[in-house]
């Protein structure tokens, strides 16, 4: 080969190497996209294998969403540059309504079997939360409420017998605990992006409202009394020395730097893989509220979920809905899910139903979770959830923290420039 | 037909490689530029044909008053950044003179700062800044108070300045120390026969003849801070109250989080123009011609 040939053999090496990857679309087969994490990717490995090997449909094709970063990313690149799956897992439900805003996902709710999975699942108090419209963008697979865990052996020491569940009790707690300076309470303010609004103020506001709504569309509807007591109870936390401005130097719980913090089911296993004896110690309690809901059941809180979303671009849209409601419908699977990743499967049915009995007899942490996935609320289903959230940042929770603005003050505030924010968005 | 003289074998081969050079421009250059100038002037939505419509992005652009926030930022920044950072780097560079051996080996440690990665640092800085951290339990047993590092808006836009030049101030104090050995000890011996004083020394002569060294640390420093993301977005995650939310944050929120890229390639294009502005009137204002005579 000449020094000719070698040049234009590299070049066009080098301009295959640009060329699109995308794959053409096909009927042939079901493209599924799946969580990059081992627990998720080793429960689709059995549930896939037993699809194909059970021929029940299309073959199913799976691999986990080529990321380094966030999956969000990834699903966007793949749609602007034709590589999207037929279906796709761990879309939180704020992301589908945008995908459902720009035309690429389908309307899960008109799929055939959709009513039957929903039923199957008693999905009932579920499915509002990711129904906009009457339209279902993603499925909800599974449900991550969020709870406070607390350091039994301290509340034990403070004369509790189980964790605190209003915030009276909190207060009580508190004035035993706290050590002004040196050992707080609770961890009240999740962090400080917009995303940390899910840990602190809405769970907060779900559990003092019994999970009414924050959002409607157009319009911030957090400016009532629920509202009021949740940023009274933050408040009343900071101005106290009950509470740090932050605790990003150490894990607050494994020290005892605060007795308790906002956790969720996530992690259980990042504890038992570091902090063993921490967990072996924590009890887990609501998120607290004015009242608690003993008699009434379980109170509501913020709950972290992720769904599974069908591209418009999909040959086989409703080959690929009938094998996801077959893994979600089927309850091995269900079991299998929830022994592979620990998350509670996004159903109302979880505590009454005989094949999940044995797995929540054994995991009293895993129950206290399952005890709440009905009453779990999901983020409000908005195009401009970042917008809503860093001004319930900077105009609610920061204030609050420095005590630069009262509760009333600052809800006011939040609220009214949310609503001037939707309406010049619209 | 008229055919021209074959190409030497030398041309052939720098023809090879600036063609590579080109290639690369075209491709992960002028399509991303034209691209983005395309967008600036159309709405486009990731999925649908871009739709032209004029002026409209760079006037709302321009009202948005989170990106004027953000432009303002930066100018805080750079107040905090500045100081901070061309002093250190003299120091560095003035250290450096007076090492003897391993001259080498201490320059590479100041440089380690500079290759670390960006994330590993800005967590490691988030617990020494945290009210719980290290450094605030020391200020507390001393005196019974914490500073909220990342919890004022001016604390913290100071916390993001003093990560930010403990990565650069080596290679800036590099950049000085190359200028210092270029200056001629004769004009040092001559000052001091004159019985100019370290300060007058410092003054008159050092720093005057350092004027292309500094500059170039200055351009380098009001690129770095027009540029800033991973500091503040993790730090601090752009609080409180937006008093640390940089221009390439918003950027990458409103291209990606709220899928508005015509709107966040606009911005880009208005980051560039008011970035190059500032170094033009930087250089107008302080660089000099040197010469010695």
């Amino acid at each position: 080969m000449n020094r000719r040939d070698l040049l234009v053999t590299g070049g066009l090496a080098l301009l295959a190497g640009c060329s699109p990857r995308a794959e053409r679309r096909r009927a042939d087969v079901i493209r599924l996209w799946v969580a990059p994490n081992a627990a998720e990717e080793a429960f689709w490995k059995i549930a896939v294998g037993r699809w194909n090997a059970a021929g029940r449909g299309l073959p199913v094709r799976f691999t986990t969403i080529p990321t380094a970063g966030n999956s969000e990313d990834t699903v966007l690149s793949a749609l602007v540059a034709g590589t999207e799956p037929d279906l796709c897992t761990n879309v939180f439900s704020g992301f589908a309504v945008q995908l459902a805003a720009l035309g690429q996902v389908i309307d899960l709710a008109t799929q055939g079997g959709f009513t039957d999975l929903v039923a199957h699942r008693r999905m009932d108090a579920i499915m509002p939360g990711w129904t906009r419209g009457g339209r279902v963008a993603a499925m909800p697979i599974y449900s991550s409420p969020t709870l406070i865990w607390w350091r039994g052996d301290l509340l034990e020491a403070a004369g509790l017998s189980a964790p605190p569940a209003t915030y009276d009790e909190v207060y009580r707690f508190c004035d035993r605990y706290v050590r002004p300076g040196a050992r707080y309470g609770m961890q009240v303010v999740a962090g400080r992006s917009w995303q940390d609004r899910w840990f602190d103020f809405i769970a907060f506001y779900y559990a003092a409202s019994g999970g009414r709504p924050y959002l409607d569309g157009d319009r911030a509807l957090y400016a009532n009394a629920a509202g009021l007591a949740a940023a009274g109870f933050m408040d009343a936390m900071f101005r106290r020395g009950w509470t740090a401005l932050d605790f990003d130097a150490e894990e607050p719980l494994v020290t005892g730097l605060a007795a308790g913090a906002t956790r969720g089911p996530w992690d259980v296993e990042r504890y038992a893989r570091i902090y063993p004896d921490t967990l072996a110690r924590i009890a887990v309690g609501p998120v607290p509220a004015v009242q608690s809901g003993e008699g009434v059941g379980p109170g509501s809180t913020f709950s972290d979920s992720k769904g599974a979303v069908i591209f418009r671009s999909s040959l086989v849209a409703q080959q690929a809905f009938e094998f996801l409601a077959w893994v979600l419908g089927d309850e091995a699977m269900n079991l299998l899910w929830l022994q592979r990743t620990g998350l509670s499967p996004a159903r109302g049915d979880l505590l009454d139903n005989p094949r999940f009995a044995g797995y929540y007899r054994t995991n009293a942490i895993a129950r206290a979770y399952a005890e709440h996935v009905a009453t779990a609320r999901p983020p409000a289903l908005s195009e401009h959830t970042i917008d809503v959230q860093k001004i319930m940042t900077s105009r609610l929770v920061e204030p609050l923290m420095t005590g630069s603005a009262a509760p009333a003050q600052a809800l006011a505030d939040a609220v009214a420039r949310t609503d001037r924010m939707l309406e010049a968005q619209a | 037909m008229r055919t021209g003289r074959p190409l030497s074998r030398e041309a052939v081969i720098g023809l090879s490689l600036a063609g590579a050079y080109l290639l690369f421009a075209a491709v992960f250059w002028a399509y991303p530029f034209f691209w983005l100038a395309r967008l600036s002037v159309t709405q486009w939505r990731f999925f649908d044909e871009p739709v032209f419509t004029g002026a409209r992005n760079f006037l709302r652009t321009v009202r948005d008053p989170q990106f004027l926030l953000s432009l303002w930022n930066v100018v805080r920044f750079l107040l905090f950044y500045l100081p901070i950072a061309v002093a250190g780097a003299l120091t560095v560079a003035f250290g450096l003179r007076h090492v003897g051996r391993g001259k080498a080996f201490v320059a590479l440690c100041f440089l380690l700062s500079n290759v670390s990665s960006g994330v590993a640092m800005a967590l490691v800085f988030t617990k020494i800044f945290s009210t719980t951290g290290p450094l605030n339990a020391l200020v507390f047993d001393w005196v019974g108070v914490r500073i909220p590092w990342t919890n004022d808006p001016t604390l913290a836009m100071l916390a993001i300045a003093l990560v930010v030049a403990w990565k650069f101030v080596g290679y800036y104090g590099l950049i000085l120390y190359s200028g210092l050995l270029a200056v001629p000890r004769d004009i040092y011996d001559a000052a001091r026969l004159d019985h100019a004083g370290p300060l007058t020394r410092l003054v008159r002569i050092t720093l005057p003849l350092l004027n292309a060294q500094l500059m170039m640390v200055l351009v380098f420093a009001i690129l770095v801070s027009f540029g800033l993301f991973t500091e503040p977005f993790l730090i601090t995650g752009g609080g409180p109250a937006d008093g640390t939310a940089t221009p390439q944050m918003l950027i990458y929120e409103t291209a990606f989080r709220r899928l508005q890229p015509s709107h966040a390639a606009t911005m880009s294009i208005l980051v560039s123009a008011v970035s190059y502005a500032l170094i033009a009137a930087a250089r107008r204002l302080f660089e000099r011609k040197v010469v010695l005579a």
